[in-house]
């Protein structure tokens, strides 16, 4: 053990040297991670629900027209939609066309009296911006239901007209009061998996995921070079065991990618403001992903058969998983390829694992922390059985 | 009865597929004497240091080091045994110091006499004032002596040196030629493989000539010239078919081997005063344009082109 110690401290001191560690495992993750959030951060996780600004033309002026208002009002206080009013078509027009409004409601004179009086049909009409398809879907979403309650309302003062309970002057009032006493749909967005990284958190946790197989997997390509350059040749004539070479590097890996890691989640909290959750039980996470991803790289790694030809790999490697893991941009898809295979990739457990301790999940943090160690203990003994070929005389 | 030599190595053999690499090798070397493995370049030398420092399992023989069977398991012989490989083993981002400190501890070397080791090697090797840059920095001489040294910091009592004076300036080799002498004198056996005739003849007290995986022959300097026999060398440059008007020497009588490389023919004859003649009226007939001519005393390569039948730079 105290050789495997020897090894791991010569391969730090010639890692720190070379400045690989710094560059790779910390430098880039954190100005990619930086970068990432400055461009992407709203589209990972917006920062607020979406208000629509809407726009209200009301020629009207009667029981529906004031049933309508009445409707958007509640809306707006719900602080799903502002809404504008305005006193002519043209105005509502010009308003939708330069972009202040994403749509308008045209609300035609004499709407009440043909529809509560005459039993005549009326139409409500939207003026909608182009680009503002969402908008101007919700405001098309919100006319219809109007016209339903109006006419549901309807059936419903007919039947207590048959009944004797009002009188037939009383109809117009009372139709506009249940469409104006109806309930307004709004719509609210229910997570169900709520514990989710905030985007500044996303990204390091996700970049230095990606990063730090590259920080794992020199264990590998450096013994392949060790044997190119013949230092390999000099280790095996010294009096030690030959495992003790592989163990030795191993260590040395997996303790600059924890600290590289660790590095990254208190620079990250102190210059971006990231969010980690319990302290320990992340670490814990982190010391997972790391065990994970060194035995994968050490796996393969040890397909190679030369130091770049193991580079090669494990940049392809590295890049496959962190795409199918959701560490460059989430997938928010529950269907489809990626959202079945995700989960096939140490990358989207790291993620699951800390988003669990952000939320609080610690159960299921350790769920994800028992997967990560499965991949590292599953690749790192296939990994280390084909490297072991590389320090037998 | 305890074996007076540090080194016995008996029978070694080792085939890569169809290639018999190493055929029934046997070396022995005493405490502070140096034996030279001279060859040229895929003869073996390297293949058979390989199985005396325990970095390849040989197919066949024995190699004892003090005594001690030397396989690729076995840890107790690796402790006495410095290997010096022809690659530049060194670490480049570690300094001088770092690089003997960290072989000095694979070696077990304790914590409290290391430091001074550490020095003490530096001294020997010259590399005391630049100890603390990294190895990287250093020129291609410095390189080859801070190889020497990682072999040397555990106080072996058999260095092993693969061809360390590969690629390096007159200075640096004369340098390390120097250092391997002492070490000789302080008692250390030294296997020393070359292609360089001129360093076996200043450094060996024995000489084995290797060519084909075979030791072809071997003794003291002295007894190898004594197989030439009296035969001396004619040493001819020039430019023409000198391959092909080789092959025409050996037919002339009283010529006893030629062979040409690299623009230089080499004849042996037992009387070069009374063959030349006749050696240049055939060489100007077969149309080779001479450049110079001298005529040698017996040396190991005039004892290589007679073993092998081939110069050493073939």
């Amino acid at each position: 053990m105290l050789t495997a110690l020897t090894i791991a401290r010569k391969e730090v001191a010639q890692r720190i040297r070379d400045k690989s560690f710094f560059i790779v495992g910390i430098l880039s993750p954190l100005v990619l991670a930086f970068i990432f959030n400055l461009v992407l951060g709203d589209v990972v996780r917006p920062s607020a629900s979406p208000t629509f600004a809407l726009g209200l033309v009301d020629e009207d002026d009667a029981e529906l027209g004031e049933a309508f208002r009445e409707m958007l009002a509640a809306a707006e206080a719900s602080g799903f939609a502002t809404v504008t009013h305005f006193d002519t078509e043209a105005a509502a027009t010009d308003a939708v066309n330069d972009g202040d409004v994403a749509a308008a409601f045209i609300l035609p004179e004499g709407m009440s009296a043909a529809v509560l009086v005459l039993n005549q049909e009326a139409t409500i009409r939207i003026i909608g911006n182009v680009d503002r398809g969402i908008g101007r879907a919700v405001a098309e979403a919100m006319a219809g239901r109007f016209a339903e309650i109006v006419r549901t309302a309807s059936l419903s003062v007919q039947a207590a007209l048959a009944a004797g309970a009002i009188t037939p002057d009383q109809i117009g009032r009372a139709i506009a009061d249940a469409a104006a006493q109806a309930p307004v749909i709004t719509a609210e967005i229910v997570e169900v998996r709520s514990r989710q990284l905030a985007s500044a958190t996303f990204f390091v946790a996700g970049l230095s995921m990606f990063f730090i197989f590259f920080i794992v997997g020199l264990s590998v390509t450096s013994l392949l070079e060790e044997r190119t350059h013949g230092t390999l040749a000099r280790l095996l004539a010294a009096p030690i065991r030959p495992a003790s070479i592989v163990v030795g590097k191993t260590i040395a890996s997996i303790g600059l990618g924890i600290l590289g890691m660790a590095v990254l989640a208190i620079a990250s909290t102190i210059l971006m403001g990231a969010e980690w959750g319990n302290p320990l039980i992340a670490a814990l996470v982190i010391v997972a992903a790391v065990i994970a991803a060194a035995g994968i790289m050490t796996f393969v790694g040890g397909l190679a058969r030369t130091g770049e030809q193991a580079q090669n790999l494990q940049t392809v490697v590295g890049l496959t998983l962190a795409m199918l893991g959701g560490t460059f941009v989430p997938i928010t898809t529950n269907e489809g390829f990626l959202a079945s295979v995700r989960y096939i990739t140490p990358n989207a457990w790291f993620m699951r694992g800390l988003g669990e301790v952000s939320g609080g999940a610690y159960g299921e943090a350790f769920q994800a922390i028992g997967v990560l160690l499965l991949f590292g203990v599953v690749f790192g003994g296939a990994g280390l059985f084909l490297v072991r070929r590389l320090v037998k005389p | 009865m305890a074996s007076n030599y540090v080194l016995e190595a008996t029978g070694l053999r080792k085939q890569f597929g169809q290639l018999q690499a190493v055929k029934d090798i046997s070396i022995q070397i005493a405490p502070g004497e140096t034996y030279g493995l001279l060859g040229p370049n895929g003869s073996g030398k390297t293949t058979t240091i390989s199985m005396i420092c325990g970095l390849l399992p040989a197919d066949g023989g024995e190699v004892l080091v003090a005594g001690m069977p030397m396989t690729t398991t076995t840890l107790e012989p690796k402790k006495i045994v410095g290997l010096v490989p022809q690659d530049l083993a060194i670490y480049p981002d570690l300094t001088a110091r770092e690089n003997l400190t960290f072989f000095g501890r694979l070696y077990g070397i304790p914590s409290a006499t290391l430091k001074a080791r550490v020095e003490e090697v530096l001294r020997v090797i010259g590399l005391l004032d630049r100890a603390g840059d990294r190895s990287g920095t250093f020129s291609g001489g410095m390189k080859r002596r801070l190889n020497i040294g990682i072999g040397l910091i555990h106080g072996p009592s058999l260095l092993v040196l693969d061809e360390p004076t590969v690629g390096v300036d007159p200075q640096s080799r004369n340098s390390i030629l120097e250092s391997i002498e002492k070490l000789a004198g302080a008692g250390i056996a030294v296997l020393y493989t070359t292609h360089y005739m001129e360093e076996a003849e200043r450094l060996c007290d024995r000489v084995a000539i290797i060519d084909g995986g075979e030791i072809r022959a071997q003794g003291t300097q002295d007894e190898l010239v004594r197989l030439v026999g009296e035969n001396e060398r004619i040493k001819i440059t020039g430019s023409g078919p000198i391959a092909a008007a080789a092959e025409r020497m050996r037919q002339i009588p009283g010529v006893a081997g030629a062979s040409a490389a690299d623009g230089e023919l080499s004849v042996l004859a037992a009387d070069a005063g009374a063959t030349l003649t006749t050696v240049l009226q055939e060489l100007a007939a077969q149309g080779v344009a001479i450049a110079s001519v001298a005529v040698e005393k017996p040396d190991l390569e005039t004892v290589f082109l007679h073993v092998t039948g081939k110069a050493l730079r073939d």
